[in-house]
């Protein structure tokens, strides 16, 4: 038996048995997503543009929600991305009040900050559009039937 | 320092994230309804499940988000803090669900796709197969018409026959039979014989059958050949029968059909017309041979009677000369009925009552008959009209049939006299019946020839028919014979009636 491999039998030190995940690695899953999420959107506004159901109302509503889901997963990495730029100084005031604010001038990802933490003006209209895509899908399922709506 | 304030943020975030929990579950509720409209679309499932993914995620966010500020506001930032990476960690987890969901549209598209062509394949088979049985049932429909119209015509054609038409099976029994054919054989229903008789049941002659299923068996079919029948009640029928097998190579299994056409009016007929030709030419040959024999007749008679003038009588010249007028006469009677027999006699016509003629030879035969001890059962019709003719002569025919009536009856016996007015056919009828020996049948041809006669020689000379049937037949009659041995024998007689119908007799 070589001597190196007998030492190491004889004399443990630290075995990396487990991989450590340390802090931003969470941060890196969740960003990884938010693109995994944006490029599933993308895939399936293109499927539905290729198989021609967006001829229909219902479907083209659904691929409209889709590129603005594909758009809000953008701002929201963008976001999260600013915001893990921006120190924890910089907002002021009492935590949890409206009258808290962000300083500017300390950061350049202050504005971007600001504009991306307001992604539910997109994905609000996203789901939106996703619920009319549907209800009209539905509604025309009951034309076929004959039952109307 | 300028700073931007976070209130829009927050309250978007508030708001934003109540409207997507709302508007998520929304879209869950309608692709649920979806699918519950449509459970065979695998593209609702599909949709049911990424909404149902997306509102796990617009919840999971949403309530995290709500919560965070709500934990913010009230102060409890540190728990916020802490429940912070949990929250996150669940959106990322809901973010790759959602996207794997996603991904699974093309297959599920693809899925979609192939269940629909084959449903459409499906429907266009089904409404092809419908096609078709339609077709089929409507092909059936106007099949059955036709066969229907077929069955009905050629029913018609079976049943209107007015020859026996039948059809046996290989055994000969009967499988059906035409209303003809019951009637020929003197059934009431074709049941009575359907099932029941077999074609050799009524058969008068066996070997006639035998014959007939040989060449049955042998060429499959027989054609015009002459068999004699037998009714219900006995009575012999001559018919043309005619077979054939049903299928052209099965004659020997399967059965026949046949077409029997009855002939026996017609074969008396045809015997009757040969018998009259027959007689006819007897009768020129007799009426020819008469009239030379007449005249040296006449001279032989002139002498004789000259001859015995001359001698004295009682003697043997005049005696022998006297045998020869006498036998001479007799020649000149039996020329004179040949002359009869052939219609050559001079014939006196007048009204003639035929009851008056019966009763007067009634009368004189009364005793004789009483006799021999033969009963006279007479049945005159006495609304019978007279008719045109010669009273003697037709005394004399009358007086033949009942001197041959009487000479049949050996021993006690019975003779029946009978007349009747057939005002259809416009002629009158008399019948002399006799329950004597008969006529074989071979005989029954022969019995109006001249000279033709059963009787030893010396007791008859053959010619009584003869003359009778000349005379009738002098008259625009008929007469006919029905005998059969060992029962007796029937003459009728037919005479035209007279159109006046005033002079009818009493």
């Amino acid at each position: 038996m070589p001597p190196a491999i007998l030492g190491v039998l004889l004399a443990p030190g630290r075995v990396w048995a487990l991989q450590v995940h340390p802090e931003p690695e969470g941060l890196i899953a969740h960003q990884l997503a938010h693109l995994f999420f944006a490029t599933t959107m993308a895939v399936l506004a293109y499927w539905l543009h290729v198989n021609r159901f967006v001829r229909e109302r219902g479907w083209r509503l659904i691929q409209i929600s889709c590129l603005l889901f594909l758009l809000w997963n953008i701002g929201a990495f963008a976001g999260h991305w600013a915001a893990a730029h921006l120190p924890d100084d910089i907002f002021v005031g009492e935590p949890g009040s409206l009258s808290r604010k962000v300083l500017s001038g300390q950061s350049v990802w202050v504005l971007p900050y600001l504009i991306f933490h307001l992604d539910h003006l997109i994905c609000v209209p996203a789901i939106l559009c996703l619920l009319l895509g549907i209800r009209s899908l539905y509604v025309k399922v009951l034309d076929e039937d004959g039952a109307g709506f | 320092m300028e700073a931007y304030p976070l209130a829009p943020v927050v309250l978007t975030d508030f708001i934003g994230s109540a409207l997507m929990i709302v508007l998520s579950c929304a879209c869950v509720r309608y692709a649920f309804l979806l699918r519950r409209a449509r459970p065979a679309n695998v593209l609702w499932t599909y949709l049911l499940a990424f909404s149902l993914a997306l509102a796990a995620f617009s919840v999971s966010r949403g309530v995290g988000h709500l919560v965070g500020q709500l934990l913010s506001f009230a102060g409890k930032g540190d728990v916020w803090k802490a429940l912070l990476p949990y929250s996150g960690a669940v959106n990322t987890l809901m973010f790759v669900v959602v996207g794997s969901i996603t991904l699974f549209f093309q297959r599920v598209q693809i899925i979609n796709r192939e269940i629909l062509n084959d449903k459409r394949d499906l429907e266009k088979a089904s409404s092809e197969v419908i096609r078709l049985n339609r077709d089929l049932q409507s092909l059936v429909e106007a099949r059955t018409r036709q066969l229907s119209a077929s069955e009905v015509r050629y029913r018609a054609l079976f049943e209107g026959s007015i020859d026996v038409v039948f059809i046996v099976d290989d055994t000969g029994r009967f499988e059906d039979l035409n209303q003809a054919g019951v009637r020929t054989l003197g059934y009431e229903s074709p049941e009575e014989l359907i099932g029941v008789l077999s074609l050799k049941d009524v058969f008068v002659k066996e070997r006639d059958y035998d014959a007939l299923a040989y060449q049955l068996r042998t060429h499959g079919f027989v054609r015009d050949r002459e068999c004699l029948l037998m009714s219900r009640n006995g009575d012999e029928i001559l018919v043309l029968l005619g077979m054939s097998a049903k299928a052209p190579d099965a004659h020997v299994k399967g059965g026949y059909h046949g077409i029997a056409k009855d002939i026996t009016a017609r074969k008396r007929m045809e015997r009757q017309l040969q018998r009259a030709d027959r007689l006819a030419s007897l009768g020129q040959i007799s009426a020819g041979i008469a009239h030379e024999i007449n005249n040296p007749l006449g001279i032989i008679l002139g002498y004789a009677q000259l001859i015995m003038r001359g001698c004295d009588k009682g003697t043997q010249g005049y005696e022998d000369v006297r045998t020869i007028e006498r036998q001479a006469q007799n020649c000149r009677r039996i020329v004179g009925d040949l002359l009869k027999f052939a219609r050559a006699a001079d014939t006196r016509k007048t009204v003639v009552n035929v009851n008056q003629c019966l009763r007067d030879l009634l009368a004189l035969l009364a005793r004789q008959f009483e006799s021999a001890g033969i009963m006279v059962e007479a049945r005159l019709d006495p609304e019978l009209p007279a008719v045109v003719g010669d009273t003697d002569k037709i005394k004399q025919v009358f007086m033949n049939l009942l001197v041959n009536a009487k000479q049949a009856i050996t021993g006690s016996g019975r003779i029946g006299i009978e007349t009747a007015h057939d005002v259809e056919s416009g002629q009158i009828c008399v019948i002399i019946s006799d329950t004597g020996v008969g006529i074989p049948e071979d005989l029954a041809d022969k019995v109006f020839d001249p000279f033709f006669t059963t009787k030893p020689v010396g007791e008859g000379t053959g010619l009584g028919l003869s003359v009778s049937y000349g005379i009738i037949h002098d008259h625009g009659g008929t007469i006919e014979l029905n005998s059969e041995v060992g029962k007796g024998t029937v003459f009728t007689i037919q005479l035209p009636a007279r159109v006046d119908e005033s002079a009818k007799n009493g």
